[in-house]
């Protein structure tokens, strides 16, 4: 199964930077790049009041349970989502093969905005993912540095 | 698959509890969720997504940082499945990504049949991912020793543990939290130590 390339810092910052310029043109509250598995990679804006670890996971699995949906409705897929909210509402736009885009904004913004800025983050985040697929793997971080004799335990009982 | 970000110094991983309906991996999160040991604010909700009578709908969620290992910070994600039968095509979502399984069986006699056709769904299922249980570390949990009518371990081992490599396998009483624990790490030891052996690491 082919996963997602390895970040470097400067990825990170390139994502960051196109999360922080969506957020600020669309006028959207917080944005993640979220892996397909469930996994936060990166994310701007105001996310004190949202878990975005648990939104990251939820928002992965209710997108690949539309591109199912989608599938039985023969359609190729659905290259987006839209929930509205009373106070929030949540738009999420497929990326790439690993990566999706969740952008969280006020209900009383319009989401042809947000789709619109979104659709310019997607192509950056997607031509950075490309630049970070291409990297020599060799730049690959060394995890020897973990050393499993000290997991025994690794999580413990109270 | 796991993500190790470099620009932060963080690992996370997604373990999936797979099993037969009613065989108790819900009940092993709960049971994480209830009595880990985490520094404050390193344990996340339990997120269910179940039916009114409990049973579970698309998967149950627990994200948990663990200690700090030499600068890398270990984030887990633990999921279930639905056991249910009729849940596969969600079964399949959840697996996307999954970086090491721990496989619940019941111990009851007369629940073997689903134990095996629950183990040889995940074989397909992953399959179906273009993965197999050979890249994948996992692990076997035998889960309500406590009932009169378990089955020998051995007789489990016959019809679970019988690939070509034998994995880890551990009796437990999940209500109880007696084997879950045990069996987190296990599976938390085995899926690092398949990372540190690959020379080069080629997630991010």
């Amino acid at each position: 199964m082919a996963t997602l390339p390895q970040l470097i810092e400067d990825d990170i910052q390139q994502l960051d930077e196109a999360l922080r310029e969506l957020i600020a043109s669309a006028d959207a509250t917080a944005a993640l790049v979220i892996d397909k598995g469930g996994f936060l990679i990166a994310h701007q804006g105001d996310s004190c009041d949202f878990d975005l670890t648990t939104i990251a996971a939820l928002s992965s699995g209710a997108f690949m349970a539309n591109q199912t949906i989608a599938g039985l409705v023969n359609e190729t897929n659905f290259n987006s989502t839209y929930q509205q909210g009373e106070k929030f509402s949540l738009f999420v736009i497929n990326v790439d093969e690993h990566c999706m885009l969740v952008v969280i904004f006020k209900s009383q913004s319009g989401v042809g905005v947000v789709k619109y800025y979104a659709a310019a983050a997607v192509k950056r985040i997607a031509s950075q993912l490309v630049v970070a697929e291409e990297r020599a793997p060799g730049a690959g971080l060394d995890l020897s540095v973990l050393n499993t004799a000290e997991t025994g335990q690794f999580f413990r009982k109270k | 698959m796991a993500i190790i970000n470099q620009a932060t110094k963080e690992l996370q991983v997604k373990i999936v509890y797979y099993g037969p309906a009613m065989g108790g991996k819900t009940t092993n999160l709960v049971q994480v969720h209830d009595h880990v040991q985490t520094t404050q604010g390193n344990k996340g909700k339990l997120v269910s997504l179940a039916t009114s009578s409990d049973r579970t709908l698309f998967f149950d969620f627990l994200p948990i940082e663990a200690m700090t290992i030499k600068g890398f910070k270990t984030k887990f994600q633990l999921y279930t499945v639905p056991g249910q039968v009729i849940y596969n095509t969600t079964r399949q979502l959840v697996l996307r990504g999954v970086d090491g399984i721990v496989f619940v069986a019941d111990s009851q006699y007369e629940k073997m049949p689903e134990n095996v056709e629950s183990f040889q769904n995940l074989m397909e299922n992953l399959s179906s991912l273009k993965q197999n249980l050979g890249e994948i570390p996992y692990v076997l949990q035998y889960n309500k020793r406590d009932l009169p009518n378990a089955a020998p371990i051995e007789y489990m081992d016959f019809l679970l543990n019988n690939r070509d490599v034998q994995v880890p396998s551990f009796s437990a009483t999940a209500h109880k939290c007696e084997g879950v624990f045990e069996t987190l790490n296990m599976i938390t030891r085995m899926l690092l130590q398949k990372y540190i052996n690959q020379s080069v690491p080629q997630y991010a």
